[in-house]
């Protein structure tokens, strides 16, 4: 028993290093970003800006908040990570719900057919005509439909869905329930904690999109999203171009990192602060206890 | 039971609503009845805000804008591929590298009959330079929009390759003459040893080459100069005999690593040249500590430049001028070669897609008439620049310090920078056509170190550093040819294994710690990628455009 | 009743009519999947023609496995699908490893507080893009980086190393960094698995006098083991997706026997060259490959009683 104590009280130490030395290098990146956000863009040229800002100044987060259609696109972007959001974590539960129904007649087909597109790609051109010729191009929908499923978040809602116990679907099939019911009433509330997880991805994934609004709205200014319109600022202001007659041709079109670094800071914002809201789900336990045998 | 059905079917009327997006015009007009165009350049760029001060005005005095989307995180052929997929082009277009894929798909309009109608656009280029725009059916589809001169040349800034070096460096030499690679070396090598640090204790670096991606051309095409010849770029041609010679595989290139080897084992070259990325050159350079590289003005001179110069760093001796440097003294440098470069290879172009053909090329022509030229680049009078009693524009220190704010560009600034425009001089006689040709600007701009530098070597500006030289013939640059070449010929297959080897060789080369071994492991693979093929598909180009400029003559 | 004891010849009416509601949405589902994953397959075509963007897909002239020839007798695609396969199982071992054992001892930390302050901050660099990462690691691996002068600083190496101008240590800087920017994120579909263990089971195994680590044996790592499972599968599959940022931002001339991937080949040699045929068969191979892997490693599960793909 004393051994126990021991070890358990070396174990918490090893742990409480680990986390700190944990935070502290996952933390200087960000921190390191902050700072270099806040400093003047010609001086953070010469590096050597690590914790602090050396030439404080806010005028890259000036920059960033004054490019032309932000708003428009900071709309757009709430509007698809909302309602992709929401319609992706309902499809892919449903097809969950189908695919771990341990009696569904084409559980295995079913499986390998979304497990394959994981590896499968037309590439983009194919791609650009389907899109086009669905009427996807130039329109809001482009952001929501094709991703909606996706085999991975289909995945880790399965495996959850497979840890429930088959008793309890069976009681419930005794007293009536059809498959409907059993989803919503039983299913669904206990896997709050997976739903909670695939949306931040969907979420995430949907708030840091810009390549959908590049490729397919390209010619529609009004449907451009947040994260579009800072990557077209940080193309114009960086030198991301690959050839040297271009960069010739648009003299004094490069500016620095710190706008890039402002930029980064204002879109991980948000999702910081919507964080606290899903990590409930996640980070401490439900009690599924009572419910599971 | 019913439910069940009718739930997925509303899933699916729900989706049909998200779908229906609005149907995309090609030529619209504003509430104003401005004409509004689209276009689309396959270059990174900066977008015009909505509201921007200066695009109105243009509107209001030619009747039409045009809002301007540019290559976000594609290369522009997958960019141009697409639209070509798709079929629905902007209404006006620049395809940048994919613009011989436009061309074949018939995405442009052919030009030749409108070309007369219009003044402007027709006094652009000469009935040579027409000619050099023909693609091989004969038409003319798109206008190159950067290399025209009009009136005399006004050039203050090499906006090109050379040594640089601190002034801090030839100050302390007494200004000597240097024209030759190893007087260059020579004098960093003495100087470092005599003054091995900055004010504040930073140590030197004495030669540092940055080599990143493509922009490695600061360790690979120094032997074309240092020969005499000028910036063709992919290749040396000798205006005589118009023979196509490789630089890489020179004496000179021989001479040149040979040296840079040496410079390396002595601890002068950065040993972090090879695997530094571009920031951290610019990093570099812009402390100081940097006395000497070689680069093109453009890629250090707007960032690490203006580092210097507002860290005080000009007061040290700090800023960069370039110096007239050859293999031997009796070889002529032609580092900066006067008039403009034509680039045939793209330009801005009519799409099929427009519907308003004459009133977009109305709208090129508006904006090459002095007045709006002027607004384009020299801005509002008495708002972005004032005129003297000489009748000579001039800005303020504020003016200046506005006109490079990223923010107030967005919102006041416009541009049109992928349309057709002039350098030199204004219809006016007197002022540049653009500010960074103006004399007056150029020298309020100067630091003291600068200026008694220059006067040291009987210089006003940093071209008169180096001297100007004429363009060698009509084939120049043969770049502009070299750039088309993809993969598909044998000859721009070579070219493409010769970079990526040259890209892992080069820096060995000047690592190595026997100079001959290495050089000779590099020329064996440089071999195995057939070279010659390469030059002979710039060979057949060169005569070709020789050919065709002297059917004018 | 069960499935298995059913004869094929039979088709089970009684269950169709019981699963009515599972099969309607699986023929919508089926419908939306191959309208939007297999329908754009029709591109894989490109690959065996000499695409032209004026003639389109199905206009552009035949050439067979021209391509997939070209790949394979070029040397320096066989050295990328090398340096490709190279990270891709390094990334993966490395990431896969950190991001269970961050998640187990971040579950083992008590008090709750810290414990969602430290979440919070491990998934932040996940937000950073690849070119702020891998400037930072730059800059901290440079002559006169931090890594440099610390390893001076206790006599470890008596001179800097230049670490991006040698092959070997290319691979373990490119996990180091995945490892550094995606553990946070990685370890959150852990700890959502952990959640789903009964806390009864740990109640038991206190009582039965185990310690921190044999709770951790055999309560929390048999719990979130399928999660583990399906996801090591998944990955295995993506092994050749190792990616092209990072390596084209931390590669340079000198090592890029080492740090090319097959997508900046495609990159370099298809896209930006306007030859879409090779980047399609190029995708072709990685496809092929990936399915090929994931069948096998389907199977090894199915054969020891895991959890599978299908």
């Amino acid at each position: 028993m004393k051994k126990t104590i021991m070890a358990d009280s070396l174990f918490r130490t090893f742990n409480t290093l680990f986390m700190i030395s944990f935070v502290i290098i996952t933390l200087y990146p960000i921190i390191n970003t902050l700072a270099i956000s806040l400093n003047d863009g010609t001086d953070a040229l010469r590096g050597g800006i690590y914790l602090w800002p050396r030439k404080f100044s806010m005028k890259n987060y000036y920059t960033v908040l004054h490019k032309n259609n932000l708003i428009t696109g900071a709309f757009i972007t709430v509007a698809r990570t909302v309602t992709g959001t929401v319609l992706s974590v309902i499809t892919n539960a449903i097809l969950a719900f189908i695919v771990s129904r341990k009696r569904f007649l084409f559980r295995k087909q079913l499986s390998l057919f979304w497990v394959v597109t994981m590896y499968v790609n037309g590439g983009l051109i194919p791609t650009f005509l389907l899109y086009k010729g669905l009427g996807l191009t130039n329109s809001f929908g482009v952001y929501i439909i094709p991703g909606m499923i996706s085999a991975f978040n289909m995945l880790v809602i399965r495996t959850y869905m497979n840890g429930i116990p088959d008793s309890l679907e069976e009681s419930a099939q005794l007293d009536g329930a059809g498959y409907t019911t059993i989803f919503l009433r039983i299913i669904a509330p206990l896997c709050k904690p997976v739903f909670a997880t695939v949306a931040l991805f969907v979420a995430v994934g949907q708030w840091n999109s810009w390549f959908d609004a590049m490729l397919f709205n390209r010619m529609s200014a009004h449907l451009t999203t947040l994260q579009y319109e800072l990557m077209k600022l940080l193309s114009s202001v960086t030198n991301q171009s690959t050839s040297a007659e271009v960069m010739k041709n648009s003299p004094g079109s490069v500016t620095p990192t710190s706008v890039r670094a402002a930029a980064t800071m204002i879109t991980m914002l948000p999702i910081i602060c919507i964080y606290p809201f899903l990590q409930k789900y996640f980070v401490t336990g439900l009690t599924l206890g009572g419910v599971k045998e | 039971m019913r439910r069940s059905i009718v739930s997925p079917l509303l899933v699916i009327a729900m989706l049909t609503l998200l779908t229906t997006g609005c149907a995309k015009k090609s030529v619209s007009t504003d509430s104003n009845g401005i004409k509004v165009f689209t276009a689309f350049f396959a270059v990174p760029g900066s977008e015009i805000n909505d509201d921007n001060e200066i695009q109105a005005i243009i509107a209001k005095k030619t009747g039409a804008k045009v809002k301007e989307v540019w290559l976000t995180g594609q290369t522009a052929q997958e960019a141009i591929g697409t639209f070509v997929a798709g079929g629905e082009y902007p209404d006006l277009i620049d395809g940048g590298d994919g613009q011989q894929q436009l061309y074949a798909s018939g995405a442009l309009v052919a030009l030749d009959d409108y070309i007369d109608k219009y003044p402007n656009i027709k006094n652009f280029f000469n009935k040579q330079q027409w000619d050099a725009l023909k693609q091989d059916d004969g038409h003319i589809y798109w206008i190159p929009q950067f290399s025209n001169i009009k009136g005399e040349e006004k050039t203050c800034t090499h906006n090109d390759e050379a040594f640089w070096i601190q002034t801090r460096v030839l100050k302390w030499a007494g200004y000597p003459e240097i024209k030759t690679m190893d007087a260059y070396f020579n004098l960093i090598e003495s100087y470092n040893a005599a003054n091995p640090t900055l004010a504040d204790g930073t140590k030197n670096i004495p030669y540092t080459i940055l080599c990143d991606d493509w922009r490695y051309f600061c360790l690979e095409n120094a032997p074309q100069f240092l020969d005499g010849y000028p910036n063709d770029g992919a290749a040396m041609v000798n205006p005589v005999t118009l023979e196509v010679m490789d630089y890489n595989t020179t004496p000179t290139a021989v001479k040149y690593f040979n040296k840079l080897n040496e410079e390396y084992k002595k601890g002068i070259v950065d040993p972090e040249s090879f695997t530094q990325s571009y920031d951290e050159y610019i990093a570099k350079v812009s402390t100081g500590r940097v006395l000497g590289m070689i680069d093109q003005w453009w890629d250090f001179a707007y960032t690490a430049g203006d580092a210097i110069k507002q860290a005080g760093l000009d007061d040290q001796g700090c800023e960069y001028v370039p110096l007239p440097i050859t293999i031997s003294e009796d070889v002529k440098n032609q580092w900066h070669c006067s008039g403009g470069v034509l680039n045939v290879a793209s330009g801005i172009g009519v799409t099929t897609s427009c519907k308003d053909v004459e009133g977009a090329l109305q709208f090129i022509n508006d904006l090459l008439g002095q007045e709006i030229h002027d607004l384009r680049f020299w801005g509002v009078k008495d708002v972005d620049y004032f005129v003297d009693d000489k009748g000579e524009y001039r800005r303020t220190t504020e003016m200046r310090d506005r006109s490079s704010d990223t923010t107030y560009k967005a919102s006041h600034t416009c541009t049109y920078s992928y349309f057709p425009q002039y350098s030199g001089t204004s219809d006016d006689g007197i002022n540049a056509n653009k500010p960074e040709g103006q004399g007056s600007e150029f020298f309020d701009g100067l630091s003291d170190n600068l200026k008694e530098c220059f006067a040291a070597y009987g210089a006003e500006t940093y071209v008169d550093m180096l001297g100007t030289s004429e363009a060698p013939g009509v084939w120049y640059p043969i770049w502009s040819f070299a750039g088309t070449l993809t993969t598909g010929t044998p000859g721009g297959l070579a070219n493409e294994k010769i970079t990526e080897v040259k890209h892992e060789y080069l820096p060995r080369v000047v690592m190595a710690s026997n100079f001959e071994t290495a050089w000779a492991d590099y020329m064996k693979v440089y071999e195995a990628c057939n070279p010659e093929l390469y030059i002979s598909e710039l060979q057949a180009e060169v005569l070709k455009r020789v050919e065709a400029a002297s059917k004018i003559k | 009743m069960h499935l298995a004891t059913e004869s094929r010849w039979n088709i089970p009416w009684k269950e169709i009519k019981r699963q009515r509601v599972l099969l309607i949405w699986t023929a919508i589902i089926v419908i939306y999947g191959i309208v939007f994953y297999y329908l754009p397959l029709a591109g894989w075509a490109m690959a065996f023609e000499d695409y032209k963007p004026k003639d389109g897909i199905f206009h552009s002239a035949f050439i067979g496995l021209k391509k997939f020839e070209m790949l394979f007798s070029d040397k320096t695609f066989i050295r990328v699908i090398r340096n490709t396969l190279a990270m891709g199982v390094l990334n993966l071992v490395a990431s896969f490893v950190m991001a269970i054992i961050f998640a187990i001892l971040l579950n083992e930390m008590i008090a709750q507080g810290y414990k969602k302050i430290v979440q919070t901050i491990s998934y932040l660099p996940h937000f950073l893009s690849w070119i702020i990462v891998t400037g930072i690691l730059h800059d901290a691996l440079s002559g006169s980086g931090i890594v440099n002068e610390l390893l001076v600083k206790f006599n470890l190496i008596a001179s800097p190393i230049n670490f991006f101008a040698h092959t070997n240590y290319f691979w373990p800087i490119v996990a180091f960094a995945n490892v550094w920017k995606e553990t946070g994120w990685n370890a959150i579909i852990y700890l959502a698995a952990i959640t789903a263990i009964d806390p009864n089971l740990y109640e038991a195994a206190m009582i039965d006098g185990a310690g921190r680590w044999l709770k951790i044996k055999h309560v929390t790592i048999p719990g979130i083991r399928p999660t583990i499972i399906i996801l090591l599968l998944i990955n295995v599959g993506n092994i050749l997706n190792a990616g092209f940022e990072i390596q084209y931002l931390l590669g340079n001339g000198l090592i890029q026997s080492v740090s090319q991937t097959i997508d900046i080949y495609v990159l370099k040699w298809g896209i930006s060259q306007g030859d879409y045929a090779l980047g399609t068969a190029a995708g072709i191979f990685k496809s092929l490959v990936s399915i090929i892997l994931i069948v096998i490693v389907n199977q090894i599960a199915k054969h020891n009683d895991q959890e599978r793909l299908f």
